[in-house]
């Protein structure tokens, strides 16, 4: 998805400014439970007080101190690492295949492994639970990786699979009819010219497992506490500041990966400018 | 295509094999999704359908399901909240998305900025801030008592009205995407003609760009209610006792009560009506185009 590709429909004048009004509330509405926790979370006070009468670092102090939570920190992390690179590694390919090959039931593969994503994850959730247990794999790290790939290999396939689509494929041939390889043509000359593609797939897969809580909440054990395990948890028992902090750096965590991959989408549209010269 | 590929690659062997390769790539994750996908569905029916002892398949599950008004009261709730969320979500969507496609790109990038930010931030945090706004104590509370315009704190969270700020909160993105990839994609020479031959802004935008773009609202409405209807973490949190959901019953069956065979059920008919939402949406909007915004 381009993000600036605004075309000259005809503006309704009149009801130009209640639009503006409209779409100024409703970004109001959108953005604000963001803001206003990233500057909650800089308060000074148990309370939960907007905006903060005095500021102060004490509840991310608080989260460093805690051994429980900076270990639910670093396991989330690795467990997002792995899934992201799992998922690219399967999703990739299949990708590669469901756009390019011609092949029977090649729809019917496609619908498979896209709609992962409509299932209620509740369902999978349960699904999984029934499934696990009977292994043995219930509270492992498996298990988590394993359920969280099965949400992120659908995010690859789309985003990846489009970018196969939009690719010329003569150069790929090109680079097939001067001798290469197909395992060499695909890893010199294919993936490098999706290289935008893999960027955002690997950061939204990193997210979807980082901010992951219903399959975590099923499958997981004390052995397998992730950051919104954590949070789910303290939610429920008491609101406690510091998870104002935590929300906040799942919020700047998002920021950044959205960031990533739009200097990876601009790098990709000024090199194509450079090349159009 | 295929034609180039076979004069390109020397021999008729390599040929068949550069075709057959993409095929045989998908062999990953379709063995992937046929153990932890296909495999768990799988056994929610084994459970769903279980004959008492080893008896056979059994429709006791359903007979349940059916038979009692409790789980009737679960399926309305999710369904009141799925449409009321739906329609509010159109309602604001629709005006948003198409201001995003007709402005200039440096204001439509402000305006996808403030769509793609909550959309790939936590819902667990967003919720989380929605409880520290509504909360009786709350900033909304305070700021809205503070200007005079309510005398004492309203109950907006634990209660329904928290589930459906919280819902359109996460679900808007949903409706607004497809909504204005249908409208950035139209020809702006119809609607300009239309007004050419005389008609008003409002009649060109009625008669023209507003039934062009239906496709892409019947889509948001899919994704919207399909995600509605199955959604878990938001009424959860910011609901109340009465709130209850078909995604809270069936946690509470499985984790509280230990029942799986009806948990199973339940979570059957849940993705039962998620595939019916889905059928009725593609018949309307096209798979395709519902399909190609699932972007989370």
């Amino acid at each position: 998805m381009s993000l600036s590709s605004a075309s000259p429909l005809p503006r309704i004048n009149a009801g130009r400014s209640a639009l503006w009004l409209l779409a100024g509330l409703t970004m109001l509405f959108l953005l604000a439970p963001i803001a206003v926790i990233i500057v909650v979370s800089f308060n000074d006070t148990t309370l939960f007080s907007f905006p903060p009468s005095r500021w102060s670092l004490r509840w991310y102090h608080a989260l460093w101190e805690s051994r429980a939570w900076r270990e639910a920190g670093w396991f989330s992390l690795w467990l997002a690492s792995l899934v992201a690179l799992a998922s690219l590694l399967i999703g990739v390919p299949a990708a590669y295949g469901l756009a390019k090959g011609r092949f029977p039931g090649r729809r019917l593969a496609e619908a498979l492994l896209i709609s992962p994503m409509v299932v209620p994850v509740i369902v999978l959730a349960l699904g999984l639970y029934m499934l696990f247990s009977k292994l043995g794999l219930i509270g492992t790290p498996t298990s988590l990786f394993l359920a969280h790939t099965l949400l992120a290999l659908p995010v690859v396939i789309v985003i990846v699979g489009a970018a196969f689509r939009r690719l010329d494929g003569s150069i790929e041939l090109a680079a097939r009819s001067c001798g290469a390889s197909f395992p060499r043509a695909f890893w010199h000359i294919v993936l490098p010219a999706i290289r935008p593609a893999l960027i955002s797939a690997g950061a939204f897969a990193f997210l979807t497992s980082f901010d992951e809580v219903v399959l975590t909440l099923f499958l997981g054990g004390p052995r397998t506490t992730t950051l919104p395990k954590k949070i789910w948890e303290s939610v429920k028992f008491e609101l406690d500041p510091s998870l104002t902090a935590v929300s906040t750096i799942l919020i700047i965590v998002s920021i950044a990966a959205l960031l990533l991959v739009e200097l990876a989408r601009r790098s990709r549209i000024q090199r194509q400018a450079k090349e159009a010269l | 295509m295929t034609l180039v590929a076979a004069s390109a690659v020397p021999s008729v062997k390599a040929a068949r094999a550069w075709r057959a390769r993409p095929g045989l790539m998908i062999a990953g994750a379709l063995a992937f999704c046929a153990i932890v996908y296909l495999l768990p569905m799988l056994s929610l029916f084994g459970w769903a359908f279980q004959g008492q002892g080893s008896s056979g398949a059994s429709l006791a599950q359903l007979s349940r399901l059916i038979g009692d008004d409790t789980y009737h009261y679960a399926f309305f709730t999710t369904f009141k909240i799925a449409a009321i969320t739906t329609l509010i979500c159109a309602l604001i969507g629709y005006p948003y998305a198409y201001l995003m496609a007709t402005t200039g790109p440096r204001l439509a990038m402000l305006l996808t900025a403030a769509v793609m930010i909550p959309f790939w931030t936590s819902v667990l945090a967003r919720s989380l801030a929605w409880m520290i706004l509504l909360g009786r104590k709350g900033v909304v509370n305070e700021w809205l008592t503070g200007l005079g315009l309510l005398e004492r704190p309203a109950a907006l969270l634990f209660n329904s009205i928290g589930v459906q700020i919280g819902m359109v909160h996460v679900l808007l993105p949903f409706m607004v995407l497809p909504i204005w990839s249908i409208l950035s994609r139209l020809d702006p020479g119809l609607p300009r003609a239309a007004r050419s031959l005389g008609a008003s802004p409002a009649a060109a935008f009625i008669h023209v760009t507003l039934p062009l773009s239906l496709p892409g609202l019947a889509a948001g409405a899919t994704l919207v209610f399909m995600f509605a209807i199955g959604f878990y973490i938001t009424p959860a949190l910011l609901g109340g006792p009465n709130d209850l959901t078909i995604a809270s019953l069936i946690e509470m069956v499985v984790r509280d009560l230990l029942d799986w065979p009806f948990g199973a059920m339940l979570s059957l008919a849940l993705l039962g009506l998620v595939a019916l939402v889905f059928a009725c949406g593609a018949a309307f909007a096209g798979a395709g185009r519902i399909a190609g915004m699932e972007g989370r």
